[in-house]
C-alpha cells in the first residue's frame, strides 16, 4: 500500500505497507523534481501458483508519482490448478498524476493467472498507464504453453466507465491464431492516458506517427474526449517496447 | 407530437399478446427494414475487406465465427441477457451500471459511437408503439443524458418489456448481428447472393451453440478477446475510403 500527497512542492511517499515479496523503494527525484519515483521490486522471482499479489496506490491532491516495475512479472506453472492472482487498486484524487509503466507479463508453460486492475480517478487527474502481455517464455520456444490468461482493467472517471478491458485467452481452448483475434500476433501492448490534456492533443497526428511493419501492427483511439486507448499486436518485442516508448515519451 | 401520442394508445402495447405475436414482433424488431442503421455498420469488417483478407465465403465463415464466438457471445450478447433479466426484475441500477459497463467495453470510438446511433434509432422506432413502464423510464433517464442509449441494453429492456422470452431475445439477437454482417459483405466484398445465404445457412448450428453458451455465462465471462476485430475497428476511422460508418 503506497499514498502519496503533495507536500511545498514536493511529492512524497507518506505512507508505505509493505509484506515480502514486494517491495518499493524509496521515493527518488529524477529530472522532474516534483515527480516522486518509486520502484516496485518483488523478491521472490515470480508468482507460483496461488500466489497473490496485491497493490493499493492512493494519490492525494496534486501529487505527482512514477512507479517503474524493476523486472518482468513471470507467472510460473500451476501445478496445483490454482490461478496466480495479482490486484492493483489505483485511486487519483484531484489534479494528481500517475505514471505507471510495468514490465511484460511472462505466463510461463501451464500458468494460469488472474489479474485485476481498478483505477478510480478525477476529473481533473491525469493517468498514464502501460501494459505488455507476453505469450511465454518466447525464446525457449514456449509461446502459448500456458494454461489460461484472465486480466481485468477498469478505469472509472468519477461515476463513467471510461475503459473496461478485460481478456481471457486461454490457448488450449481457443484458435487465438484464428482471423479476428491474435491471429500471427505474440505480444499485447496496451497504453492508456486519461488527461485533460486529450482535449489538445490531435489524435490524426499521434495515428500519423505510428510505425506500422510485419513485425507490429497498431491504432490509437479516442475515448469520450477524456482520453487515449493504444493497442499493439506484435510478433517482437523490441519492437513493441521502442513503439510504446516513443508514445510515452510524447505524452509525458 | 400529439400524433405520436394517439397512436402510442392505440396498439401493440405489453399487456396481453399472444407468444404467437410477440415472436412475430421480435421477427419485426430485426427485419432489414426496422430502420436502426445496422446495414451502415460493419463493427471493423471493413477494414478486413480493404486488407483483402475477406475475400471468399469460407474466409467470411471464419471471420464470422470469430466475431460470433469471441466478441458478440462473450460481449453484446451477455449485456442483452443481463439486461432482459434485470428488467424483469425492474432492477434500475443494475441496468444503468449495464450500460455504463457496455460503454467502457467498446473501446473503438466508431464501436461506441455506432452502438449509440442504433439504439437512439431503435427508441426513437419502438416508442411509437407503445410505452412500458420500462421504456418510459429508460426514455427519461435518456433524456436527462443519465444513459447514453447502447443498443444491446435497450434491446434487453424492449423485449422484456414485451415478455419476449429471454432465450429467443438472445439467439435473435446474435443471428440479426451475423445477417447483418453478411449482408453487409455481400455488398462490400463483394460476394453472390448465394454465398451469402450459404454462408449464413453454414453458420446456423454455432449461432444455437454461441445462444447455449450466453445462457450459461455472467458478467464474469464478459471478455474482450477479438483483438484482431477491435484492432480494424481502431483502424477503420483512418482508413481513406469507407462504405460503413464502423
Amino acid at each position: 500500500m503506497l499514498e502519496f500527497q503533495k507536500k511545498n512542492g514536493l511529492t512524497c511517499l507518506t505512507d508505505c505497507f509493505q509484506q515480502s515479496p514486494l517491495k518499493a523503494s524509496r521515493a527518488l527525484y529524477l529530472d522532474d523534481k516534483e515527480k516522486a519515483t518509486v520502484y516496485l521490486m518483488e523478491s521472490s522471482g515470480g508468482l507460483v501458483a496461488g500466489d497473490r499479489n496485491e497493490y493499493k496506490v492512493h494519490l492525494k491532491k496534486q501529487a505527482n508519482v512514477c512507479l517503474l516495475q524493476q523486472s518482468a512479472t513471470k507467472v510460473y506453472p500451476s501445478l496445483n490448478e490454482l490461478s496466480s492472482a495479482q490486484h492493483v487498486s489505483v485511486q487519483l484524487d484531484g489534479g494528481a498524476r500517475l505514471e505507471w509503466m510495468p514490465e511484460a507479463i511472462i505466463p510461463f508453460k501451464d500458468a494460469k493467472f488472474n489479474g485485476d486492475t481498478m483505477i478510480r480517478m478525477k476529473r481533473d487527474s491525469t493517468l498514464l498507464w502501460g501494459e505488455i502481455i507476453s505469450p511465454g517464455r518466447e525464446k525457449r520456444n514456449e509461446c502459448f504453453y500456458y494454461d489460461e490468461f484472465r486480466s481485468s482493467f477498469q478505469i472509472w472517471v468519477e461515476e463513467e466507465c471510461l475503459a473496461y478491458d478485460t481478456l481471457h485467452l486461454s490457448p488450449t481452448r481457443m484458435p487465438l491464431q484464428q482471423i479476428g483475434l491474435l491471429e500471427k500476433s505474440l505480444y499485447i501492448g496496451s497504453l492508456w492516458f486519461v488527461s485533460p490534456e486529450v482535449q489538445s492533443i490531435s489524435i490524426r497526428d499521434l495515428h500519423d506517427k505510428f510505425k506500422i511493419s510485419k513485425d507490429i501492427n497498431a491504432s490509437v483511439t479516442g475515448l469520450e474526449g477524456k482520453g487515449l486507448h493504444f493497442r499493439w499486436l506484435a510478433t517482437d518485442l523490441w519492437a513493441l517496447k521502442k513503439e510504446m516508448n516513443k508514445i510515452w515519451n510524447q505524452l509525458t | 407530437m400529439s400524433v405520436q401520442k394517439e397512436d402510442s394508445n392505440n396498439r401493440l402495447n405489453t399487456g396481453g399478446i399472444s407468444t404467437e405475436q410477440q415472436l412475430l414482433h421480435l421477427f419485426q424488431i430485426h427485419d432489414s427494414a426496422f430502420p436502426i442503421g445496422s446495414y451502415t455498420q460493419s463493427f471493423g469488417m471493413e477494414t478486413y475487406i480493404q486488407q483483402n483478407l475477406i475475400t471468399t465465403k469460407q474466409e467470411l465463415v471464419d471471420y464470422c465465427k470469430s466475431y460470433l464466438f469471441y466478441n458478440l457471445a462473450c460481449g453484446d450478447a451477455i449485456l442483452v441477457k443481463e439486461s432482459h433479466q434485470a428488467a424483469e426484475n425492474k432492477d434500475y441500477d443494475k441496468l444503468v451500471y449495464l450500460e455504463q459497463i457496455c460503454n467502457g467495453m467498446k473501446l473503438a470510438r466508431e464501436l461506441r459511437s455506432g452502438s449509440i446511433k442504433m439504439g437512439k434509432q431503435f427508441l426513437q422506432t419502438v416508442l411509437p408503439l407503445g410505452e412500458s413502464e420500462l421504456m418510459k423510464e429508460w426514455k427519461s433517464r435518456f433524456d436527462d443524458k443519465e444513459i447514453k442509449g447502447h443498443y444491446a441494453v435497450l434491446y434487453g429492456i424492449y423485449t422484456a418489456s414485451h415478455g419476449i422470452d429471454k432465450e429467443k431475445t438472445v439467439s435473435r439477437f446474435l443471428y440479426a448481428s451475423i445477417n447483418g454482417l453478411i449482408q453487409n459483405a455481400v455488398r462490400a466484398v463483394p460476394l453472390g447472393q448465394n454465398s451469402g445465404v450459404q454462408a449464413l445457412y453454414e453458420l446456423l448450428s454455432l449461432i444455437e451453440e454461441a445462444g447455449n453458451c450466453v445462457m450459461n455465462y455472467t458478467l464474469d465471462d464478459l471478455y474482450n478477446n477479438a483483438l484482431g476485430i477491435e484492432m480494424a475497428s481502431m483502424k477503420h476511422e483512418y482508413l481513406f475510403s469507407r462504405l460503413f460508418i464502423s
